[in-house]
């Protein structure tokens, strides 16, 4: 229970720190869904592949956890084009419900090869696990801060290529207007072969970066695609700054959850949060468009 | 030209014959058709480390048992469908086996969430269920005599817990407990006991398994100024709970159930982590012929008290069906106290109880996991508990009492 303002401090920053860590695969979820129109559940089958490629990165070549992360972002990036140019290209003619229900599919097919290949432990990463810093009884913990940090990261250097590169400016085209981004010479295809690289390249980023504060194994992605999504929904889907902000507010809502609900209530949390935002404001927080 | 006719008497006794020909084929298939076990275990999810195995133990019995002849003269197949470690995917492997394999025993469901989604399509399609669940209420379903459990229930382990931590000193213990069906009723134990010898359950919280981090939780374990923290969940949630233990300074005992932080623990969490945990478990019976022979067919590693449960599991259904000369779940039901409690010649192998119950001799089974008594309610009688404590990558035994 809430006794007095350092608890509250407590499960806002713990919220914060839990937001942060859903807010990159919740912005790869919109990224291909701002170019492509459809919702790629297979963000979670991205996000277990980046941490596994994360971990032999870390843990089998002894790259520091930055180097590491890069690695994850490029191993889920070039996964995840592939397999949207071999498994779900061929279906968007079929509409978006098909693209995204084959897309469950994909995400259960990662998770097995994830499996064939590494088998069901748990794997950690070599990294020291240090103890939390105190301040006036306030917990932070370094591992959780540097995590956030690193999100930040990766998330602004996504603004800042959309915001000011010709790249950018083009994603955005597309996303507002596919027919007139074609017509003023802007190829579509190369957009989505571009957007989706980035959206599945952050999904296994934001995977590495559950991994290196608990373990890793088949399941991580998919544990977290629930409220990924619901962040995406609650932010607005298509918007990348309401990615961000859709996490942070599911991180909150389920810190708060945990202290302040009953546990059988608590899985609702996410559910509360789509059913909400779909009531008041259908298009999320922050409209439909990057 | 020849010409063919056929008059409608013709074809009607033709029609006969045909279907006498496949009653006659399906009469003699049936009188040699294999008999079909389930095997239900977690292949995948929080149960994954321990399912292969259990899958392995039950099939080198049937491959015992079908070198020793059989069923009396039938073969015995096993099919396995993996639980999960999810109710839902437990509840669709049933399905299948129960529907499409026509499987006469289910054997090995792990999670108490599985077993309870699970137990009753077996009873209703009149399936024997052994099972390694812990909670209390499996047991006290409506299940009709089709239930066997060779794990002590959750009262017994908790009652057990208790008071080896009572008798360690410790007086202020909090529970932090995974979404389950025994989480409340541990808790209701946990309480009585500590509260009848002076101590106290300091604070209790049940959390949702699939979260990534447990802050929150932590923070009110830190302000519980407890001695003890019992863990109450599975693999992937105590893991990150160790480690943000750690990371808070946390350092009074760790105590848990095995299964929850089994040796593959260390290959995710550093020593200076682990160091300490104390884990307690149900024993199979480290001395018994049957679990020395189990050792040695997995390769002289260590072997989990849940294969050497289904170990035993398969035998006794196999045993049952041989007694019974007839291989249905209900003469299975019906049969297994009658090969593993009583004053029968004492077996530890399939081979020789096949060969006993042939020659119309009376066996009683003991097997890997123990003696393997069930009271009128399936639950398992008498077995011992392993208490060891994790030490620079491994663990250590401290006691089995």
């Amino acid at each position: 229970m809430i006794e007095d303002w350092r608890d509250l401090a407590q499960v806002v920053l713990n919220g914060v720190m839990a937001g942060s860590v859903l807010m990159l695969p919740a912005i790869g979820f919109n990224c291909i869904f701002a170019v492509l129109r459809y919702p790629n559940f297979a963000v979670a089958g991205f996000a277990t592949m980046g941490a596994f490629a994360g971990w032999i990165a870390n843990a089998q070549w002894g790259l520091p956890a930055g180097a590491a992360l890069l690695v994850a972002f490029l191993a889920a990036g070039a996964i995840g084009l592939l397999a949207e140019e071999l498994a779900l290209k061929p279906l968007r003619p079929a509409g978006p419900l098909t693209v995204a229900i084959a897309s469950v599919a994909l995400t259960i097919l990662l998770e097995n090869i994830i499996r064939f290949a590494f088998g069901n432990d748990l794997k950690g990463y070599d990294l020291p696990i240090l103890r939390d810093w105190r301040f006036d009884g306030i917990r932070v913990s370094p591992q959780q801060l540097s995590n956030t940090a690193y999100a930040i990261a990766a998330a602004a250097a996504l603004f800042a290529l959309l915001a000011f590169t010709r790249l950018g400016r083009a994603m955005r085209a597309v996303a507002d207007n596919p027919v007139l981004a074609d017509i003023k010479g802007v190829d579509p295809d190369r957009i989505a072969r571009v957007a989706v690289f980035i959206g599945a390249g952050l999904a296994g980023f934001g995977g590495m970066l559950i991994g290196l504060d608990t373990s890793i194994d088949p399941l991580t992605g998919f544990r977290v695609v629930l409220s990924v999504f619901a962040a995406a929904v609650v932010g607005g889907l298509g918007s990348i700054p309401g990615a961000a902000l859709g996490a942070m507010v599911v991180g909150l809502g389920e810190e708060f959850a945990g202290v302040l609900l009953e546990p059988a209530y608590r899985t609702v949390t996410a559910f509360l949060a789509i059913l909400l935002v779909l009531m008041f404001r259908p298009s999320g927080l922050l409209g439909a468009r990057a | 030209m020849t010409r063919f006719t056929t008059t409608r008497r013709a074809a009607l006794l033709g029609a006969v014959g045909a279907a006498s020909t496949f009653a006659i084929g399906g009469r003699a298939f049936g009188q040699g058709a294999p008999v079909v076990f389930g095997v239900l275990p977690p292949l995948t999810g929080a149960g994954g480390p321990y399912g292969p195995a259990m899958l392995r133990a039950v099939q080198g019995v049937v491959e015992e048992a079908n070198a020793a002849g059989g069923i009396r003269g039938r073969q015995i197949r096993v099919v396995a469908e993996d639980d999960q470690t999810n109710p839902d995917a437990a509840v669709r492997g049933a399905r299948k086996l129960i529907d499409v394999d026509r499987v006469s025993a289910i054997i090995g469901t792990w999670a108490s969430a599985s077993t309870t989604a699970v137990a009753p399509l077996c009873w209703e399609n009149r399936v024997s269920l052994f099972t390694v669940s812990g909670a209390d209420s499996i047991t006290l379903l409506p299940h009709q005599g089709f239930i066997f459990r060779t794990q002590p229930n959750s009262r017994l382990q908790i009652t057990t817990a208790s008071d080896w931590l009572l008798g360690k000193g410790a007086r202020r213990v909090f529970h932090l407990a995974a979404q389950s069906p025994f989480a409340q009723s541990s808790q209701d134990v946990m309480s009585e006991r500590f509260r009848a010898a002076g101590g106290a359950v300091t604070g209790f919280i049940i959390y949702e398994r699939d979260k990534t981090a447990f802050r929150s939780e932590i923070d009110q374990l830190m302000r519980s100024r407890s001695d003890t923290v019992m863990l109450n969940g599975y693999l992937p949630d105590t893991t990150i709970l160790l480690r943000e233990m750690f990371r808070a300074g946390f350092d009074g005992r760790r105590f848990t159930f095995a299964y929850a932080a089994p040796a593959a623990i260390f290959g995710s969490l550093p020593n200076e982590v682990t160091n300490g945990v104390t884990t307690f478990q149900p024993s199979p019976d480290l001395d018994s012929p049957a679990f020395k022979r189990l050792q040695t067919r997995f390769g002289n590693v260590e072997v989990d008290p849940y294969s050497a449960q289904v170990h035993d599991h398969a035998s006794m259904a196999i045993l049952a069906a041989a007694l019974a000369g007839d291989a249905s779940g209900t003469a299975i039901r019906d049969n297994v106290r009658r090969i593993s409690q009583g004053d029968g010649e004492k077996v530890d192998n399939v081979t020789d109880g096949l060969r006993l119950i042939a020659a119309g001799r009376a066996v009683n089974f003991e097997g890997a996991s123990g003696p393997c008594e069930f009271d009128e309610r399936g639950d398992i009688r008498g077995t011992k508990f392993r208490y060891e404590v994790a030490e620079g990558g491994r663990y250590r035994m401290l006691e089995l009492a």
